[in-house]
């Protein structure tokens, strides 16, 4: 059977590319340090695997076919497309998990969840980003579940943990001895493109913590369903730390670092989870 | 309201760098590829983010003013008094 062996998440946005060598050095130091200790955490987890958890920037769909999440089922896959991530992470594909990604779908399927599919999806910096400062393995498989975080109507928070149960439960009736870890990517509040741009809702992302710290399901739900229409909309990005805390068993969360980050527009956040029973 | 057409031009000015290399060196004739109305239309032309910013998604009217050459301060300052209008205070801005 396979193992949930690490589950992470971490900010990204794309002045962390953009702007990663002209940032003032105290702030990409901070940066680097919250990444780093992500990827000393994975490598000594030891994964076989990891699903990445992510938005879609109007990569892969568009409003004429906008899945409200998507699995990526392929061997492999295509990497960003865009130009500013080119310099950062000149990868052009990143290995797939064509049978873990397959199970994830069916059982998905069997628990009355509808999925979209997808054989080949282009990661775009919403999970290049992490995976470049983390400093993931080229060879280690990636199981892209692609959220859409980005456009009205989106998963609501209880369905957000519901499919990280559902990925826990895939993962443990994975007939190989696969380790499996989780990364969880985007947030915290952000705003992008509307009035607000800019804003980092400080309150909403201490808030945040606390109730992963807390582990109370409901509570979360409560506070993210009341408040995600009132901070700026990059915090959408959070239902991809839910999925993954659901998929932890709502316990065992451990903020690695947060702050501010106006120079890239982001609550930058990074957190680990020891993987518990699933409730 | 989402406008479709709107929406699919910024889309596909994002995806296709010839079509945004087309859009910088004649508008009127990229945007006369889409069913863009009048008003829409008129929006473009006159750089009016404030029009535009209810019409697509904000991920997408960014992109658009990154291919269009606006500086992103002068895009931030465009939607910061948007938001000027409609909230006169928030003290929580912490960028721009």
């Amino acid at each position: 059977m396979a193992e949930l062996v690490g589950v992470f998440a971490a900010c990204h946005g794309p002045l962390i590319a953009r702007e990663w060598d002209t940032m003032p050095r105290d702030h990409r130091a901070k940066l680097t340090a919250a990444f780093d200790e992500i990827g000393k955490r994975l490598r000594a987890a030891r994964p076989d695997l990891l699903v990445v958890i992510s938005p879609d920037h109007w990569v892969n769909f568009f409003i004429n076919n906008l899945p409200a999440i998507c699995i990526g089922v392929g061997e492999e896959h295509d990497g960003p497309p865009e130009p500013f991530m080119k310099k950062v992470y000149p990868r052009d594909r990143l290995k797939g998990h064509a049978a873990f990604g397959g199970h994830l779908l069916r059982t998905a399927l069997d628990n009355d969840f509808e999925p979209a599919l997808s054989h080949r999806l282009r990661l775009d910096h919403g999970s290049c980003i992490p995976l470049w400062r983390i400093g993931v393995d080229a060879e280690l498989p990636i199981v892209p579940l692609l959220v859409n975080d980005l456009e009205e109507p989106m998963l609501n928070i209880k369905r957000c943990l519901a499919w990280g149960k559902l990925l826990r439960r895939a993962i443990e009736s994975y007939p190989e001895p696969l380790r499996v870890a989780i990364l969880g990517t985007g947030g915290l509040s952000h705003s992008i493109g509307e009035p607000t741009m800019g804003w980092i809702d400080e309150e909403f992302d201490r808030a945040c913590i606390k109730h992963f710290e807390s582990g109370d399901e409901a509570k979360l739900d409560a506070f993210l369903t009341q408040e995600l229409p009132r901070t700026g909309n990059g915090a959408h990005e959070i239902r991809d730390w839910v999925i993954a805390h659901a998929a932890a068993g709502s316990n065992g969360f451990e903020l690695i670092d947060y702050f501010p980050s106006p120079e890239t527009f982001v609550g930058a956040g990074f957190a680990s989870w020891t993987p518990s029973a699933v409730r | 309201m989402t406008d479709y057409w709107l929406s699919k031009m910024f889309f596909d000015l994002q995806h296709d760098p010839k079509l945004a290399a087309d859009y910088r060196a004649d508008r009127v004739a990229v945007i006369d590829r889409y069913e863009i109305k009048p008003e829409v239309r008129k929006a473009l032309l006159e750089d009016d983010v404030g029009a535009l910013a209810p019409l697509v998604n904000a991920y997408l009217l960014r992109f658009y003013f990154q291919i269009r050459g606006m500086a992103e301060a002068e895009f931030i300052a465009k939607l910061h008094k948007l938001d000027a209008a409609a909230t006169p205070a928030k003290e929580t801005v912490t960028n721009g």
